[in-house]
């Protein structure tokens, strides 16, 4: 007995020792069996659109066809920034990552992605980009790290149906903050629905708050010296504040649930709960497609109001090469960036086929307008070529598309934006929740709290 | 109240005690050499095959448990970002943290739940398990209803409770309202928000608490009751000097466990509010959180984790001595 438990321990230690030692060959390498290079992406829709998901695998095979010897491999991966270094580090990142505006800059300065300036450079239309947009995926020394997709501009989001049982004109939106204010105020009385709602965690708050302050004329970092200090106790700011705790606490129009992300403000917005938010005309994707927003005629785009700033804030999804990816990889990659996202944003037989694809299903939303790519003429032509698809009532955009030239677009904080929403969160979390919230002691506690933040990161 | 026999056994205590082999407790005469080579030999091969049971054991722990927590004590000292290689700074790491006005805030908030986890959720098992003693028809349908949130995973209990609480259609405010009270911001004021976080948690944590607590009572013996009652002893008197002194080692061992756990928050405030509203309900697990996954600064969270860990070891220094005394008494 004593020799068949010894056996049994040596087997079970073998076994387990195995097992472990063969963890190492789950992480997914991109060791090519056939020869071919394989290049996983992440951007591949899941199969719930299935106009997009369709879309997307002939991309890969027209690709794949033109580029012999590269074998691309879609994930419907969602980058996650919670998990994203844990998984670089692991070298468990896809070779392509998708993410939203919000990140180039963290990424950039943690030095988790590669430049492709270089290669992206060889391109014919590279020097076309829009400045504006390339902008904010540059670091310092001119090296761009990504290709933009559906770039936008904040703006103010309403329900026109709301707005006519309240007796307002769809067709004239509020184009200032006091007529927010009275619009809000006007559709609470009338409705009982919330009239305007400001997001308010997961540092939402801070970037809403951020959009706001621009609206009134506010900045909230400035550099001096190579170096970057928050500047949150702007009289802008102040101001947009002021402005959120008076319609919560004097006009009581921001309805009952405050404490919200922007995916609960667009589900509540696509169940008919709310009459305005700040959001960009993409919000109208996940209105319709995400949360089933059964009237979407009911959707409506105004540019972002004003009160002295005449600026709002840009957003947009960019593709990234991950430092992970070994040169063959990002070679590659960026051949895949370029084909499936720069070309079909620059020439109009490809986005007209694009359209049409996606048109077939009714469920898709074809024609949602973004800012110019590559510069508004270029943008104008596109737009003509798909014109026979647009399934958006382009109507309902048009007081944001008209309105759009007259606003400065102006980038998120550069240098740490995300410290300096967190920091911000809270501070619109107590103007939402607290009647006696001292916006002025509020700010400079935010201010002093993120600016020893910020200068230990640039010691 | 029902009288069972008593169940307590002293056995499995020696379980945990190391057993020794007759042979090395024996008092008689040392055996000459041939039958010590083999006892020798025989105890060499029984260590040999111990050690190769324990080795998956070790393994396991070694590469799951103990080499993660002496590399989160090295990267404490260290700024890195997962990608470059780590740079040593000493207690830089620490220093910042003690700069952090919401390293206090979050201690606070911490205790605070601490606090309220003891006056609410801390009784009401006590106080459940003493009715459901009582009763005598349907005692299992009673059990089922009060384990059931255990069962339920702890995110979809706190969507649940999510929509319970929500200030507009929420199931309580629509209860409350038609009694004339309300409606409450439950989760949407600084002031409500931690003792909300508190209610979900009792009821979700519950249902262990008032089994242990039901299977303490009925081996009390049903004598003492007797006795008392026959002494002129009412319910108040019952419960206060029987049933209470009878559980003490059963109160004081889910005392420490539900201290231990509620330090360890994490889960209610990250769903539930993210930390607001104003921070009201940032716990130090959820800044911890924050510091490695939305700042990036894994070292700082592993340094906040180390201290963490310190108080908690603290704190099952006191658990464990106060278990021995119970053990002996």
């Amino acid at each position: 007995m004593p020799r068949n438990f010894r056996y049994a321990a040596i087997s079970g230690s073998i076994a387990l020792t195995a097992t472990l030692a063969g963890c190492s060959s789950l992480t997914p390498t991109s060791a090519e069996t056939s020869g071919d290079l394989v290049v996983r992406v992440q951007g591949m829709p899941p199969a719930t659109d299935k106009p997009g998901l369709a879309l997307f695998k002939k991309q890969v095979a027209d690709f794949e066809k033109a580029h012999p010897g590269i074998k691309v491999k879609g994930s419907t991966t969602v980058f996650d920034p919670l998990t994203f270094s844990a998984k670089l580090s692991g070298g468990n990142v896809e070779d392509v990552i998708k993410v939203p505006l919000t990140e180039p800059q963290r990424l950039i300065r943690q030095k988790q992605v590669q430049p492709i300036t270089g290669q992206l450079k060889e391109w014919e239309h590279f020097k076309e980009f829009n400045p504006q947009v390339l902008q904010q995926l540059t670091d310092d020394g001119g090296e761009v790290y990504g290709v933009p997709q559906n770039p936008y501009a904040q703006g103010l989001v309403y329900n026109r149906e709301l707005f006519e049982q309240a007796g307002l004109d769809p067709d004239k939106p509020p184009a200032t903050w006091e007529e927010v204010r009275s619009a809000a105020q006007r559709i609470s009385e009338k409705t009982g629905k919330a009239g305007f709602v400001h997001e308010s965690k997961d540092n939402q708050g801070g970037w809403q708050l951020t959009m706001l302050s621009y609206a009134f004329g506010g900045e909230l970092q400035k550099q001096e010296n190579g170096k970057y200090t928050a500047t949150l106790t702007g009289e802008p700011t102040k101001k947009a504040l002021r402005l959120l705790k008076d319609m919560r606490w004097k006009d009581d129009s921001l309805g009952r649930t405050l404490l919200v992300n922007q995916n609960d403000v667009i589900k509540q917005f696509a169940a008919g709960q709310v009459g305005m938010f700040m959001g960009s005309p993409g919000t109208y994707r996940l209105a319709k497609m995400q949360f089933g927003m059964e009237n979407t005629d009911a959707f409506g785009a105004a540019p972002m109001p004003q009160s002295g700033g005449d600026a709002t804030l840009t957003g947009g999804d960019i593709y990234m090469v991950p430092k992970s990816a070994d040169k063959k990889h990002a070679a590659a990659a960026v051949e895949w960036l370029t084909f499936a996202y720069a070309k079909p944003q620059y020439s109009t037989e490809i986005a007209a086929a694009q359209a049409k694809a996606l048109s077939a299903d009714p469920k898709s939303a074809v024609g949602v307008p973004t800012l110019p790519v590559f510069g508004q003429k270029r943008q104008t032509e596109i737009n003509a070529a798909i014109k026979p698809y647009v399934n958006v009532k382009l109507d309902h955009f048009k007081p944001y598309i008209g309105g759009l030239a007259t606003l400065e677009l102006k980038p998120e904080p550069p240098y740490q934006a995300q410290k300096l929403y967190t920091a911000l969160d809270p501070v619109v979390q107590a103007v939402l929740t607290k009647r006696d919230a001292d916006i002025d002691s509020l700010l400079a506690a935010a201010e002093k709290d993120v600016n020893a933040q910020l200068a230990a990161d640039q010691k | 109240m029902r009288s069972l026999p008593r169940t307590r056994s002293s056995r499995p205590m020696t379980l945990l005690t190391p057993s020794r082999s007759p042979a090395a407790v024996s008092k008689g005469p040392v055996p000459k050499s041939p039958p010590m080579r083999r006892r020798r030999g025989t105890g060499a091969r029984k260590q040999l095959t111990a050690w190769l049971f324990l080795v998956p054991a070790l393994l396991v722990f070694g590469l799951f448990a103990w080499w993660p927590i002496v590399r989160s004590l090295l990267l404490s000292f260290q700024r890195t970002n997962l990608v470059e290689p780590a740079v040593w700074v000493g207690l830089e790491n620490f220093r910042t943290l003690f700069d952090d006005p919401l390293l206090a805030t979050a201690v606070g908030n911490t205790l605070f739940f601490v606090a309220l986890g003891l006056l609410i959720g801390f009784p009401a098992p006590l106080i459940l398990a003493a009715v459901m003693s009582t009763v005598r028809r349907g005692a299992g349908v009673y059990r089922f209803l009060v384990y059931l949130p255990v069962v339920i995973p702890p995110v979809v209990a706190i969507l649940l409770w999510k929509w319970f609480y929500d200030p507009g259609s929420g199931l309580f405010n629509s209860i409350l309202g038609r009694i004339g009270l309300g409606p409450y911001p439950w989760l949407e004021s600084s002031d409500s928000a931690m003792l909300s976080l508190v209610l979900e948690a009792t009821w979700a944590g519950m249902g262990g608490a008032v089994l242990i607590y039901l299977a303490a009572m009925v081996s009390i013996p049903g004598e003492l009751y007797e006795a008392a009652e026959v002494d002129g002893a009412g319910i108040r008197r019952r419960v206060w000097h029987v049933m209470l002194p009878q559980l003490r080692s059963v109160i004081g061992l889910l005392l420490l466990v539900q201290l231990i756990g509620t330090v360890q928050v994490f889960t209610e405030p990250y769903v539930f509010t993210g930390g607001g509203p104003d921070n009201a309900t940032l716990t130090i697990l959820l800044l911890i959180f924050r510091y490695a996954f939305q700042d990036g600064e894994y070292g700082q969270a592993a340094a906040l984790s180390f201290l963490m860990v310190l108080a908690l070891a603290l704190l099952s220094a006191v658990y464990l001595r106060a278990t021995r005394s119970w053990s002996t008494s």
